[in-house]
């Protein structure tokens, strides 16, 4: 019993994994657009899950506030308002799988050339920290909310604060767009 | 003290989950009840406060007593739990209805989304800080193991009921567009703009604890908020837990902000087409996300498990006589009081307020709530830089 459950829990990671996977699949194959932000909804928990089994809580959490509680409720309200009839549904996504299936082969080889050593290479003796005095005088294992933040604070500080106005940019764009559509 | 094994571990969360699945059993039926009753006294609904079973036991004698007396028998508090009993039948009993053309699949998960989402929020919270009870060295198998206040107390224990919260407007959206017809459909869609901006000033009303404590963590938040504040830090705690009720009220889509169901305008928003229990897991949603909002309320503004609420216990304690003690330590017993008693505003609150307009509605949360909750924020910011 004991011997199974530490199975089980050191293969958590894997397990959530494939979830995630399948998820995955199901958003491609599924024949209505619902059902597609459903099969991506349920992807984007067991990726969280997968943060939490690696004992990275921080992200795991920020990953169902951002991505399952933002963005999928996002879809699902643009996928409702704007509902297609099945045949122009079936049109439009016909019309791109050909070009999907090139950016998704493209994608696959640019993150093989990213993962090649973290896949088949051999593991690192010790865990990687861009800056290991940031970490100082933290259990990075209990704290990870603010190893984190002492990297976004700190360290990348310009780089984050330009993200945001890229942000910002985009949202004015937006609004921007929007009222000279209506005038 | 012993350290459980890996399945000792597993055994004591499978029972602490047990525990808090009858808590939410025990609580819900009681709220639905007390909404009755309550709501039957504030706007002189007879029904609900009068019937009773009959005229056996001590309080059909107390009530006969009184009715002989020329007086009507309102006090007793049992009067009224054959409307609960007829609730709870109806909802087990009645026929689950699924309309012909709705979307089957989506149609039954949006009610069990609604409920895990709402459920699965109690991992974080912790009743007490530390231990909560020890097993008894004669109790098979976990004998003198200790059981902790909270099933998983995270290092980021507030996000995480934050970000499984918003999951649940999911249950809604879904059902609202399952359900095929265009009432529900309307009201998903209202919800969901209402539940997507309302969360802003919530989170943001939240903040101001989290920068009191410098913690994510919930039982450590809410020991600095209740034992570790200074007097000033009371000012933010005071707006902040109205700010924070408010978008409570408004989160969990009750009156006056309950416009996913404004019956008036929607039948009855994005359940009308549910029934049975499928319309029952709707139900123990909405007062199971009552309980969390009050649960959250309890704890970093009115003080958890201590006795006093906003950081009062912890400038009273040095001048508390030693008799008293009892009511300086953490209770879970306190916890759930207060809890109860955020319960019995929410209903207070519905007797009350009439409903806003939906326009009205999101201009209080965009252009009232918000910037008072970062002027909010900015104080507690304050406070933490200048005093703390």
């Amino acid at each position: 019993m004991e011997h199974f459950i530490e199975t089980i829990g050191r293969n958590m990671f894997a397990i959530f994994g494939v979830l995630a996977l399948v998820g995955a699949l199901l958003m491609i194959g599924a024949r209505s657009a619902i059902h597609s932000v459903l099969g991506f909804l349920f992807a984007m928990l067991n990726i969280a899950g997968c943060f939490l089994a690696l004992e990275a809580e921080f992200l795991g959490v920020a990953q169902i506030l951002v991505y399952a509680g933002g963005i999928v409720v996002l879809f699902l309200f643009v996928v409702m308002l704007v509902e297609m009839s099945k045949k122009h549904e079936g049109e439009v996504f016909q019309l791109q799988s050909r070009y999907a299936v090139l950016a998704v082969a493209g994608g696959v080889a640019l993150f093989l050339g990213v993962f090649r050593k973290a896949i088949f290479g051999a593991p690192s003796p010790e865990a990687l920290v861009l800056r290991p005095e940031l970490a100082k005088g933290l259990d990075v294992a209990h704290q990870n909310a603010q190893a984190v933040s002492r990297g976004l604070f700190a360290d990348y500080l310009l780089p984050f604060e330009i993200l945001s106005v890229i942000l910002l940019v985009a949202l004015v764009g937006a609004v921007v767009l929007a009222k000279t559509e209506r005038v | 003290m012993p350290t459980p094994t890996l399945t000792q571990s597993i055994v004591i969360t499978f029972i602490q989950c047990l525990m808090v699945v009858i808590f939410v059993f025990v609580v819900v039926p009681l709220t639905v009840f007390a909404e009755r009753k309550v709501l039957g006294h504030l706007q002189q609904r007879l029904g609900s406060t009068r019937v009773a079973s009959g005229h056996v036991g001590f309080s059909g004698w107390m009530n006969r007593r009184m009715w002989k007396m020329g007086k009507v028998p309102v006090v007793s508090y049992w009067r009224g739990i054959p409307g609960l009993v007829g609730d709870v039948l109806k909802l087990i009993l009645k026929e689950d209805v699924i309309p012909a053309k709705a979307d089957k699949f989506v149609f039954f998960l949006a009610p069990s989304i609604s409920m895990v989402a709402a459920i699965v929020v109690f991992a974080a919270i912790s009743f007490v800080p530390g231990t909560f009870f020890t097993f008894p060295t004669w109790f098979p198998y976990l004998g003198g193991l200790p059981v902790s206040g909270g099933i998983s107390d995270i290092n980021v224990g507030l996000l995480w009921i934050l970000g499984v919260a918003t999951v649940g407007v999911y249950g809604i959206v879904l059902a609202g567009w399952s359900s095929n017809s265009k009432y529900p459909l309307l009201g998903g869609l209202r919800s969901a703009a209402q539940m997507v901006s309302y969360e802003v000033p919530l989170t943001l009303s939240l903040l101001a604890p989290v920068v009191l404590s410098a913690s994510l963590n919930f039982s450590e938040m809410a020991t600095r908020m209740a034992v570790g504040m200074p007097v000033w830090a009371l000012i933010p705690q005071v707006i902040g837990f109205l700010l924070y009720l408010t978008c409570g009220f408004a989160e969990t889509n009750r009156l006056p902000f309950d416009m996913p169901e404004a019956e008036n305008e929607l039948v009855a928003g994005f359940h009308t087409e549910y029934s049975g229990m499928k319309f029952g897991l709707f139900y123990l949603a909405e007062y199971i996300n009552m309980t969390v909002v009050s649960a959250l309320a309890s704890a970093f503004f009115l003080g958890g498990p201590w006795l006093l609420p906003f950081g009062l216990q912890g400038l009273l304690n040095p001048y508390l006589p030693g008799f008293l003690s009892w009511f300086a330590a953490p209770h879970a017993i306190f916890f759930v009081a207060k809890i109860v008693f955020l319960l019995f505003t929410y209903i207070w609150v519905r007797g009350t307020i009439p409903r806003y307009r939906y326009d009205q509605i999101m201009a209080v949360g965009w252009k009232y709530l918000i910037p008072l909750a970062l002027v909010n924020l900015l104080l507690a910011a304050a406070i933490r830089c200048f005093v703390v």
